[in-house]
């Protein structure tokens, strides 16, 4: 995770989508590729959490450190923490309970008051929605690339 | 009041660099201030966290600090049932200004005529600032600090919340709080299942294509040509390779995935 200053100075020839997209982009992609050379392709379920925490990662890194999201997924991820870079998938989302649940989906907001979290709710969903739709179209084409 | 009464608001004003001023021309003035003018002054504004902290760095180092703290609790003593928009404007004009202004306001203020200073003192507002968040009242409805900051509180929380609802696609329709965190909550796990799901999508797909990838070394230029061929065009995407044609793959890929977004 490191040259961000190549990705910036690349002039954008496409106006559509800002810096950050981009960023995001480059910076899974050559994530990715660091998973494929450097992990053995014998253990698919190692690479494929690997891939996923680049995902995060990566996510974290374009959102930079100004988020406390973001913050949070790093030092994770610095810490090697026993638990996943994401918080457990299944939650009972009880009646009364949702601020808890969603504190504990997004990474990090654990302590933060209620208007906080729902701040950073909001640029985490955006992020996350980033993500998903960059790992979708690397997808689509790869398979349909393969065939 | 006698000066005893004066002793506990001190040590508080005792803070900012005031000492030059004398203190027969503080008396007269705390003095006319009601006893629980110092929690009033929350109740004005609600200003973002830092309200201490600005305005002790904002204070010339006269006796600009302890006049507009003072001229702000005036302002909340005559607040009495209703906040009208001419004591928010006046307000904001005291915050506004500086000291001198602070002093001359705060003289106009202690002859107790409102509207003739929200009148005299439009020429010096400014432009307000965004992290103020100025609470006006109703008629009904309560104007203690309590109650004014549960409402900027709520107010903040519903804008918030509208931001959410925005990013969330299939949430404008639904109606009442829970069910659009509800909504929210679900999204960001389905998100994040799908995040999930295409990382162990992509380990399978790319992997009969590793075998390639180490074929290329990290700097070698000369295998840019096999970036158009190999469908491996973004795991070459290191800064060697901008020029290159997977740069215009990464383009067209990511141009493509993201126009849906925007």
């Amino acid at each position: 995770m490191d040259s961000k200053g190549s990705a910036c100075s690349n002039p954008n020839p496409n106006p559509t989508f800002g810096p950050s997209k981009l960023m995001l982009a480059f910076r899974f992609l050559r994530a990715l590729s660091i998973v494929h050379r450097t992990t053995p392709a014998s253990s698919p379920t190692c690479r494929g959490r690997r891939i996923e925490r680049a995902a995060y990662a990566s996510m974290a890194y374009s959102a930079g450190t100004s988020r406390a999201w973001s913050r949070a997924v790093l030092r994770r991820l610095h810490h090697r923490a026993r638990r996943r870079a994401v918080a457990p998938r299944r939650l009972s989302t009880t009646a009364g309970n949702r601020a808890e649940a969603l504190r504990r989906l997004v990474p990090g907001g654990a302590g933060m008051d209620y208007c906080t979290l729902l701040e950073e709710t909001a640029d985490y969903t955006k992020c996350l929605s980033m993500q998903v739709e960059l790992m979708q179209g690397i997808v689509d084409s790869a398979s349909s690339n393969g065939r | 009041m006698d000066p005893p009464s004066l002793m506990p608001r001190l040590p508080e004003m005792c803070r900012f660099p005031m000492l030059g001023m004398p203190p027969r021309e503080l008396a007269p003035r705390v003095g006319r201030i009601g006893g629980d003018a110092l929690v009033e002054e929350s109740t004005v504004t609600e200003q973002c966290g830092r309200s201490k902290g600005r305005r002790r760095r904002r204070d010339p180092p006269s006796s600009g600090g302890a006049t507009e703290d003072e001229s702000s609790k005036l302002v909340s003593t005559s607040s009495g049932n209703e906040l009208t928009e001419a004591e928010a404007k006046r307000l904001k004009a005291i915050k506004s200004t500086d000291g001198n202004d602070n002093i001359k306001s705060e003289a106009e203020a202690s002859s107790g005529i409102c509207n003739k200073l929200a009148a005299q003192n439009p020429q010096t507002t400014e432009p307000p600032k965004q992290d103020y968040i100025h609470v006006r009242a109703r008629r009904g409805q309560a104007t203690d600090s309590h109650s004014l900051a549960e409402r900027a509180r709520r107010e903040k929380i519903s804008e918030k919340m509208k931001i959410l609802q925005d990013l969330v696609p299939g949430c404008n329709k639904v109606i009442g709080k829970a069910s659009v965190l509800d909504e929210i909550i679900n999204y960001i796990q389905a998100l994040q299942c799908q995040v999930e799901f295409l990382s162990m999508k992509l380990e399978a797909v790319n992997s009969p294509m590793n075998t390639t990838i180490e074929v290329f070394p990290s700097k070698d230029f000369s295998s840019q040509r096999y970036d158009t061929t190999s469908s491996l065009g973004y795991s070459s995407q290191t800064r060697e390779y901008e020029q290159g044609s997977g740069t215009e793959w990464l383009h067209m890929q990511v141009g493509g995935t993201f126009e849906r977004v925007t």
